[in-house]
């Protein structure tokens, strides 16, 4: 076995190339940004430029194939890029952007002249996606879709889209694209009555209105598929009559369960990535080197049990994306992650607010403590739902275990 | 990085083996038959393992064994598990042939591991007392010299297979430092010498656990581990290098019992389906999964890093501390998914409990542990 994390020689040469890159194409004001939410409109701007730029190179999607504006590397040149990208604050992609779960369900499902056209744009960092999914009425049960997408009756090759989506998007503008899942037949049974579709965001008819919501965020790691700085305002999006052409369908019409599934698979844990919990690092250096932290931890032993929890579920949530990486995960491995991870997210911060008192709630330049741990208080509490609830996620686990329906 | 979480081939072949000797060997009439003996063994299945080299996986080729690493012991240890298998597999073949490795001279090393791979001669360590603590603190068991031999007083409690060892390993006390850990040391024991007295511990711990007198145990120099009297560290390495391996059996264990409660689940029909579809049971499974994933990856990971030298102390009592914690759990959970019929003494779920039970606290509970981390993790 090798559970080395060190870089091999290629790697490290690798690593050259992407530091020097990184040096002259990150503007200094993008590095270590404490809250993304708080990003001035000109900083956001810059990162849309860092997302192209590495789009032209190959780097923002490395994973996927040359041939529709991937960047043909192996898991070896992934982890090295998401390494040093996170040196800097930064995770891959840099902005919010749903085409990490659009693209893979497109490689599954899309046809070949779908692939071609849909799959540069997003690797090429030429368009921002959200994904609608959620609706008020179809929350953990996903394909109880009420947005309707029918075939608009004088005109064959197009569908009228009406309803709502909620709890979707991110900050501060509308994206190019969204990744919509609706309803499109009102008669075939479930699972088969649903289409998905790939569609331009500033059709006739498409309103978005932020939310106000604690901000939310899946996962406290850093290098997670959805990595801690991409925080997300949530929106709701309303359709009404909106006209979307066939073309825009992603596989074909009633397929949207099925291409939908290849989506969940992977934002349910089943993409491969290898954490580095930041935060937990963070917390560890000030259990060792903040002088108050220091005391009251000799001052009250018990909370040495709240150190020992988190570094312990640390350990294991690394070990866990490690193991899937490696594709040792077997049937339940994506989902079991996604799930510790959420869990440990939760403990994570009832430990965090043992040791470190309200300070692990404070965000503030005099008395806040070091970057990411009042963000992390803020969010993993509470959000779980992002992604999949851990109830959502234990009927995976079930599945995969053939035991659940 | 270079990523590779897989078995190598011959890491596989000889799980396939240790698996086929249990299915053969040591079904599960065998292994409740054995957890009721004094020394968990037979001498069928004891000289079956010695020809398969299993009891020298680790001792270098040097000295007759297998000189294997230690994952490779840890594969071998996670298919016994599954049984789970007793016996002084683990206190000889793995811990105490550790501490003799660490500790001994040359000579020492030639005359006892030779006979430790051959199954002739059974180790095991006696350190904990009344006073019960893995510390070096609360050893109060005494070594004096007497011309040029030594002489060893005190009470061993909770030696494990002291009944079917042939040696013990004494820790003994020589005298007393600024340090707890300094004027120890260790005295490898025959079990048959006068004073030495041994009477089993009835209770829940599946028969293996032990009450050593030493009263006035005369031993040649020549038994003093490393012909010196500052054993600690040496001890401290061997039981650091053998935790992972105990830690592998236990990761078999849990696979054990996961896979046996899956399977319960799936068959066992009330209110007319499989008590698998509510999702109540299915929180008990997937906490179990949880238990048993953890177990294996920190336990992999710290054998790993033992093989390759690299800083393990944390890797280590990580690993012991979710395995023990997990192998106990896992019991819990399945015997919750079963209920009445794991309480039967012929069931394998009560084999595990009765042993995961044992094991909790073998070379350190989940607290100890978790104490070492703490320090580690908070020292300045």
């Amino acid at each position: 076995m090798d559970f080395s994390l060190e870089y091999t020689e290629e790697q490290e040469e690798f690593a050259k190339e992407v530091r020097e890159w990184l040096e002259e194409n990150v503007p200094k004001d993008l590095v270590d940004i404490r809250d993304t939410l708080k990003m001035s409109h000109e900083q956001w701007q810059k990162r849309r430029e860092l997302t192209r730029k590495l789009g032209e190179k190959g780097w923002l999607y490395p994973g996927y194939p040359l041939e529709y504006g991937g960047g043909g590397l192996d898991m070896d040149h992934r982890y090295v890029l998401t390494q040093e990208l996170a040196k800097k604050g930064l995770a891959l992609p840099p902005l919010y952007d749903m085409g990490i779960l659009a693209a893979p369900a497109i490689m599954a499902y899309g046809t070949e002249e779908q692939k071609k056209r849909f799959l540069p744009p997003i690797f090429k960092g030429d368009v921002l996606t959200w994904q609608l999914f959620t609706e008020p009425e179809a929350g953990t049960d996903e394909a109880n879709q009420q947005t309707k997408a029918l075939r608009y009756v004088r005109d064959n090759d197009y569908f009228i889209v009406n309803g709502q989506k909620i709890f979707v998007g991110s900050f501060p503008s509308a994206p190019e694209q969204f990744y919509l899942l609706t309803r499109s037949d009102l008669e075939a049974p479930r699972h088969q009555n649903l289409s998905s579709f790939l569609i331009p965001a500033n059709l006739p008819g498409i309103t978005i209105q932020p939310l106000d919501l604690f901000p939310l965020s899946t996962l406290p790691v850093a290098c997670g598929p959805t990595g801690a700085n991409l925080e997300a305002v949530k929106h709701s999006v309303f359709f009404d009559d909106v006209r979307i052409h066939e073309s825009h369908l992603i596989g074909r019409e009633g397929q949207g369960w099925m291409v939908t599934s290849a989506t969940l698979e992977v934002e349910h844990g089943g993409g491969a990535w290898i954490a580095r919990n930041l935060v937990v690092e963070k917390f560890l250096a000030q259990c060792k080197s903040n002088p108050n932290v220091v005391k009251r931890l000799r001052e009250n032993p018990q909370l040495l049990n709240s150190v020992v929890n988190i570094y312990i579920g640390a350990q294991i949530e690394r070990l866990f994306s490690m193991r899937n990486a490696d594709g040792k995960g077997g049937v339940y491995g994506g989902p079991q992650l996604a799930l510790y991870s959420k869990m440990f997210g939760a403990r994570l911060i009832a430990d965090m607010a043992a040791v470190l008192g309200p300070y692990a709630f404070v965000d503030d330049t005099e008395w806040g403590l070091d970057e990411g741990i009042f963000e992390v208080g803020q969010r993993c509490g509470i959000c779980l739902a992002p992604g999949g609830t851990p109830e959502a996620l234990k009927i995976g686990i079930s599945r995969a275990l053939a035991i659940g329906r | 990085m270079n990523l590779d979480l897989g078995l190598t081939e011959s890491e596989e072949m000889l799980k396939k083996t240790a698996l086929d000797f249990l299915r053969r060997d040591a079904p599960k009439e065998v292994i409740q038959a054995l957890q009721e003996t004094d020394t968990g063994y037979t001498e069928e299945l004891w000289r079956k393992a010695v020809e398969m080299g299993w009891l020298g996986v680790i001792i270098p080729e040097q000295y007759g064994g297998m000189g294997n690493s230690l994952t490779c012991a840890g594969v071998l240890f996670e298919a016994l598990g599954t049984g789970p298998l007793p016996g002084p597999y683990f206190s000889s073949g793995i811990l105490g042939s550790s501490i003799i490795l660490e500790a001994g001279t040359e000579e020492q090393k030639r005359r006892v591991l030779p006979a430790v791979t051959e199954g002739e001669q059974i180790l095991t360590l006696a350190l904990t007392e009344p006073g019960y603590s893995w510390e070096p603190g609360a050893v109060q068991t005494t070594a004096t010299s007497k011309n040029g031999d030594f002489v060893l007083d005190g009470l061993k409690l909770f030696t494990i297979d002291a009944h079917a060892a042939t040696h013990l390993i004494v820790v003994a006390r020589m005298g007393k430092g600024a340090d707890p850990a300094e004027g120890i040391a260790l005295f490898l024991v025959d079990r048959n010498s006068d004073g030495v007295s041994v009477r089993r511990l009835p209770g829940f711990l599946a028969g293996r656990s032990f009450e050593v007198k030493l009263d006035s145990v005369k031993v040649p120099r020549s038994a003093m581990l490393g012909d010196k009297d500052d054993g600690w560290q040496a001890l401290e390495q061997g039981i650091t290098k053998s935790i992972p391996i105990l830690c592998a059996y236990k990761v078999g264990a849990c696979q054990a019992v996961f896979e046996m409660t899956l399977e319960y689940s799936r068959i066992r029909v009330q209110f007319g389906m499989p008590i698998g579809r509510f999702q109540r049971v299915q929180d008990m499974i997937i906490e179990m999964v949880d238990h048993l994933e953890a177990a294996r990856w920190t336990t992999y990971e710290a054998l790993w890093k033992l093989d390759t030298q690299r800083p393990a102390a944390e890797s280590v009592h990580l690993a012991k501390a979710v395995t023990s914690q997990a192998y106990w759990e896992a019991c819990t959970l399945a015997h919750r998914v079963f209920s009445g019929i794991s309480y039967s003494k012929e069931h394998p779920v009560s084999f595990h409990t009765r042993a995961s039970r044992s094991l909790y606290s073998y070379l350190g509970e989940p607290s100890y542990h978790r104490q070492h981390l703490a320090r580690l993790l908070t020292a300045a």
